[in-house]
């Protein structure tokens, strides 16, 4: 009969369901807490980890999360949250402020040997939090083809925004689906113009001040190359992102990070490229960073423990252990900074790619300015690049997206207490 | 008469034998051109997960398969074969590359705990919810209008905001990161309930009350005569119970996020796909599409027979 | 005489007839128990959190802050045991110094100074129950002293006797509604855009596929219909699939040299391949466009401010990558209500159509006067699940196009989203939550009502 069957069937299910789970035990071990990046660095990452157990007899796991943000933040909220975790620049005022961030004054080692303007990112209201794990820099991709065949010279370190905007104006050619150079509609890659420029959102006070006069000439500037059709977004090109309008040779130049390098060599080995640091402005260079860091929770089983695994991994030898298989972000460390270009060497046997001008990534550490906004400036961001597209189809002036952005500004800074 | 009326031709001048050959006609082309738009889709998914990378991003898109077949897509000295090397207009080579690559990750296991979790919640769900649907349909007690609407209410939050709260929930419940955490969590749902319920209130109420008449409990009515005859239903439920689950990545995320053993497919995916954009070959993940769509593409075609006439519960003729 | 009639009847058990009041308690009883499974996974799993939701929705809670965290306010006092030995009240965040000869200092942090001999054992006296943001605090107060620090001697978590205690959130009654609702500003904005996204997508999606499920599932119930099976699957494969693999599928076959425009372009000479991922041009903008009426061209009612919208924006119909996302939505929805449908269509007696062929109705007059009425309850369920289904749509915006582009994809799902996980904006998101429960319980009676009316 039906239903005896679905009982006997139940069951059976319940008991099968019940004695599978077996609830784990609450081990003393650390877990580590991150994304997936790719499968080798992945695969190092634990190897560091199991290295670390052999070393120091402290178990450690690495839990990579499909969801990053939401597995984080529901673990923060729920008060039970990892050791050990990645934080991305732009999330460190928010976590630090709610408390879950554990300082990192005192507890690291060799603070000396990483790159200033990176602790200087990881360094929130005077106090040093955590160890930066890596970092990413703008540059300028070039093809070199393109660039012969329109007889333009090669991008240099002299570059100014003049020479850029010259080139991707002879570099353009419409019929052939070409343009000059790809200006996404992000707020993070504008930035650096606006620093070359010499301006900034915020001063040392802390004060609003990006309704100024270099903002207007830098958002002018970055405005014409889509209004003047030399430049645009990826997407005007068929492509999704400005690494793979440029892999496909439909833009002449990008401005992507360390990881179209891997991106380019891996699908696009034919690509005659070339790299070269983003052009100055009229008050010098600027590039953004975008960097990770190794945190400790603030509420920990275990913090002495946890700290003397951020610093193994972020130690000398692990940042040269992770140089070696890195996918695309630089070693926070000068010290492994030559193991990251050696890298390379290998991938980039049998294509037109000189492994020296991944030196332009590296080399924009010592002007870099890290990708992170206060508090609550998420709906700015989101203000400011829907503008910001709207002035890419001719919809809206410069003037008019930075008024939209004073005002989101200035209403998220009524809103904080 | 009958006879007489078939024939009869009606006002117009068409005779109701040419319209139904008509409507067919355009049902036909209807269906096909409909089922070629639900299928296309697939057809290009099935096809680039057998092909090489550089082919699978390539546009225009090649879906027919030409011999050789199993081709190794990285040519002498390990780079790979350019698109035009292994596609030519809308034929391509095809190589099971991607598949290969995806069973170097954990696929076994997700599939089987994707499985797992999928049976045992759509078992608990065809009985929950239909018992709780014949109470509300059938049934009078004091609160039942109220649960209904409670019910329905559920469906009407959307479920980015109960995350956080299902997480603490489950946690001082000590079911997070277990199996049960998974099941038990999703046991019920308000969809299959309002289902249910809708089938049952359009049983005739003269099957139960000759039940009744026969003195048989409620219970006995509900399982011995009205469930057998609501199999359309508890068909629809079984494929939807069925697929709901095995397709969740959101909450299953949040239950046992912490202990990547128990992922299901969704997940591993995802997981796979990387947090900045694709550092997955488009092929291997869409591999993996294609072994997470075929099992559901065949539950349901094993299922849907049962939506055929004559199992219905009039016992009239068929 | 009976027993002849019941030969199996036990003659010893009392007659087998219920009295009224215990077949009532019969039914009320079995009702509870069936219901009870469902409903207890429905208490802890659904509505214990919404009731966290709603109460979440009236305070300013980030959503990250542990809930049980509390941070020391500036405020309040603590007892504790100085080096010493004795008992002491001190303020909160108090460093308690014991420096060389000096003995034992109470330093505010205005007042800290490295003592004489540059060496200094510091005591902290904290008012957190877990570690956070004040013994950060703390040790940013250590940093501040110069010279070497022998040692910390113990940073000490201690509860206030009085006051001082700050939560991981505040009470802030119905500010976040108003926020949303009522007052200028980008949360309203955005609120009101997403509302106007959304309500374009379910006005246009919900009746397109309802009418094509219930065609299909009309068409593949006919019995003369070979391959009937094949049929289904086929259509029902879009629904199996999981959102996200669908979503990936759709963007590429919508992008610029994708399959669509070039069939497009095949089909019409003149097409010029729309960026269907990347405009956020409004439809109804676009057809007014044909005739001329552009923001430049139409009155200067155009510019009136509704809630944060001009007119013109309210007009504007969903943008050409909305109308993309809706058609993803329908193609996606259309095999489960199919499902539903053809369910439906199971329970309807083959006896009621013998009866309209032999009364001569036409297969369209079968339809609209039989097929239809029957399935009113059926259809009620689709349209309610359709418009439950499409006020909240999530997955493919988040998938597609993260709200853009120029905010035109956004929806009232998401908008929740973005304020609880990213904005940091939990209470906000709670609030936008539960408007939205509210919008979406006002639409379904309202089609509750309609519908009845037409069950004759």
């Amino acid at each position: 009969m039906l239903s005896k069957r679905f009982i006997a069937l139940f069951s059976l299910f319940a008991v099968l369901v019940v004695s599978l789970g077996i609830a784990s035990a609450q081990d003393e071990k650390l877990i580590v807490a991150g994304w997936s990046s790719n499968p080798e660095e992945d695969a190092m990452l634990s190897a560091l980890l199991v290295q670390f157990t052999e070393d120091t007899g402290i178990e450690a796991e690495f839990v990579p999360s499909p969801d990053f943000p939401t597995t984080m933040q529901t673990a923060f909220a729920s008060g039970d949250y990892p050791n050990v975790f990645y934080i991305d620049s732009s999330k460190l005022p928010d976590w630090v402020e709610a408390g879950v961030v554990a300082v990192g004054e005192g507890e690291l080692e060799n603070p000396e040997g990483f790159y200033p303007s990176l602790l200087n990112t990881f360094t929130y209201d005077g106090v040093l939090y955590c160890a930066p794990k890596d970092y990413s820099t703008l540059a300028l991709q070039y093809n070199k083809d393109l660039f012969d065949a329109a007889g333009v010279e090669y991008p240099t370190a002299e570059w100014t925004w003049d020479d850029l905007m010259a080139a991707a104006e002879k570099l353009t050619d419409k019929d052939a689906n070409v343009v000059g150079l790809v200006t996404p509609p992000d707020l993070n890659r504008w930035l650096p113009f606006l620093y070359q420029e010499g301006g900034a959102i915020f001063d040392e006070e802390g004060n609003y001040v990006m309704d100024s006069e270099a903002a207007k000439t830098a958002l002018e500037y970055y405005i014409s190359f889509s209004t003047g059709g030399f430049g645009g977004t990826a997407d005007s090109v068929d492509a999704g992102w400005g690494g793979e309008a440029f892999g496909k040779g439909n833009t002449a130049m990008a401005m992507e990070g360390n990881w179209v390098i891997n991106f380019l060599l891996q699908n696009y080995p034919d690509l005659n490229w070339g790299v070269a640091e983003l052009p100055m402005g009229s008050v010098g260079k600027a590039t953004m960073a975008f960097t990770v860091c190794f945190a400790v929770g603030a509420d920990n089983n275990n913090p002495e423990a946890s700290w003397q695994l951020v610093n193994y991994l972020t130690g000398e030898a692990g940042q040269m252990k992770t140089a070696e298989v890195s996918f695309g972000p630089m070693p926070s460390r000068g010290s492994a900074a030559q193991t990251y270009l050696e890298r390379w060497e290998e991938p980039a046997k049998g294509t037109k790619f000189d492994v020296a001008d991944v030196g332009a990534f590296v080399i924009g550490a010592e002007y870099a300015y890290p990708w992170q906004l206060p508090v609550g400036f998420q709906p700015f961001v989101d203000a400011f690049n829907s503008s910001l597209q709207k002035a890419f189809t001719g919809e809206m002036t410069a003037d008019e997206v930075l008024a939209e952005a004073q005002a989101a500004a200035e209403e998220v800074m009524s809103q904080v207490e | 008469m009958a006879t007489v009326t078939q024939t009869q031709a009606a006002p117009g001048g068409l005779s109701r034998h040419t319209v139904m050959r008509i409507l067919s006609g355009i049902g036909i082309v209807f269906l096909v051109f409909f089922a070629f738009i639900q299928f296309m889709p697939f057809v290009l998914t099935i096809a680039n997960s057998f092909k090489c990378l550089p082919a699978a991003e390539q546009v225009p898109q090649a879906f027919i398969p030409v011999p050789p077949f199993n081709i190794e897509c990285r040519g002498g000295g390990g780079a790979m074969l350019p698109a035009d090397a292994t596609t030519e207009g809308v034929t391509f080579n095809s190589t099971v590359e991607g598949y290969n690559n995806i069973f170097e990750f954990d696929l076994p296991r997700w599939f089987i705990n994707t499985a797992i979790y999928a049976l045992a919640i759509t078992l608990f769900r065809v009985v929950f919810d239909s018992m709780a649907g014949y109470a509300l349909a059938r049934l009078s007690f004091p609160g039942n209008r109220v649960m209904f609407f409670m019910m329905l209410g559920t469906m009407m939050i959307p479920g980015v905001v109960l995350l956080i709260p299902r997480f603490i929930i489950l946690r001082q419940l000590g079911m997070l990161n277990t199996y049960q955490g998974v099941v038990f969590a999703l046991a019920a749902d308000a969809f299959g309930v309002f289902l249910m319920k809708q089938f049952f209130e359009s049983v005739p109420k003269e099957i139960e009350e000759a039940g009744q008449v026969d003195g048989a409990s409620h219970f006995t009515i509900f399982f011995r005569i009205i469930l057998p005859m609501a199999t359309p239903a508890l068909t629809a439920l079984t494929i939807f119970s069925f697929q709901g689950t095995w397709n969740n990545f959101m909450d299953v995320l949040i239950i046992v996020g912490g202990k990547p053993d128990l992922y299901n497919l969704p997940l591993g995916l995802a997981l796979l796909r990387g947090q900045f954009g694709d550092t997955l070959e488009w092929n291997t993940f869409l591999a993996g599409a294609v072994i997470t769509t075929l099992p559901l593409a065949l539950v349901f075609f094993m299922f849907q027979r049962y939506f055929v006439e004559g199992i219905s519960y009039s016992g009239v003729k068929g | 005489m009976t027993d002849a009639l019941y030969p199996d009847k036990d003659k010893n058990k009392e007659p087998q007839y219920k009295t009224l009041a215990q077949k009532r308690m019969e039914e009320i009883i079995t009702g509870y128990t069936f219901l009870a499974p469902a409903m207890i996974v429905f208490v802890i799993f659904l509505v214990l959190p919404i009731v966290f939701a709603i109460f979440i929705s009236f305070t300013d809670w980030n959503g990250i802050t542990p809930l049980a965290q509390t941070v020391a306010g500036a405020s309040g006092q603590v007892e504790f045991t100085n080096p010493s030995g004795e008992t002491v009240t001190v303020p909160m965040g108090t460093a308690v110094i014991k420096a060389g000869e000096d003995g034992i200092r109470y330093l505010t942090q205005a007042e800290i100074q490295v003592p004489a001999n540059g060496t200094a054992i510091v005591a902290v006296v904290a008012a957190d129950i877990t570690q956070g943001k004040d013994t950060n605090a703390a040790k940013s107060l250590l940093k501040d002293i110069e010279g070497p620090l022998s040692e910390v001697l113990e940073v000490k978590n201690l509860a206030p006797i009085t006051g001082g205690l700050d939560d991981a959130f505040k009470m802030e009654g119905l500010d976040n509604y108003t926020r949303l609702l009522l007052q200028d500003g980008l949360a309203q904005k955005d609120f009101f855009t997403a509302f106007k996204n959304t309500l374009y997508f379910v006005l246009g999606v919900v009746p397109v596929q309802t009418i094509l499920a219930l065609l299909l599932a009309v068409v593949l119930n006919q019995k003369w219909l070979k391959a009937r099976g094949l049929f289904r699957t086929v259509y029902y494969f879009p629904s199996i699939t999981s959102s996200v693999v669908i979503s990936l599928i759709f963007m590429w076959m919508f992008s610029r040299s994708g399959i669509i425009n070039v069939v497009l372009s095949g089909l019409f000479p003149n097409y010029d391949p729309v960026t269907w991922l990347n405009d956020s041009n409004g439809l109804i903008h676009n057809l007014l466009g044909v005739f001329g009426i552009t923001r430049q061209t139409v009155g200067e009612w155009a510019t009136t401010r509704i809630v944060g919208l001009t007119a013109w924006d309210w007009i504007s119909g969903p943008s050409v990558t909305m109308f993309t996302i809706m058609i993803l939505n329908t193609w996606t929805t259309i095999g489960t209500l199919m499902v539903i449908f053809l369910a439906a269509l199971q329970n309807i007696s083959p006896e009621v159509y013998e009866a309209a062929q032999i009364d001569g109705a036409t297969a369209w007059q079968t339809f609209r006067r039989i097929t239809v009425p029957l399935l009113a309850p059926t259809t009620f369920f689709v349209v309610t699940l359709g418009l439950i289904g499409t006020f909240q749509v999530f997955d493919q915006v988040f998938v597609i196009s993260s709200g853009g582009p120029a905010k035109t994809t956004i929806t009232i799902a998401y908008i929740v989203y973005q304020n609880g996980f990213k904005n940091s904006e939990m209470g906000l998101a709670a609030a936008s939550a539960i408007i939205l429960f509210g919008i979406i319980f006002v639409f379904t009676m309202i089609q509750r009502r309609i519908t009845s009316e037409h069950t004759a």
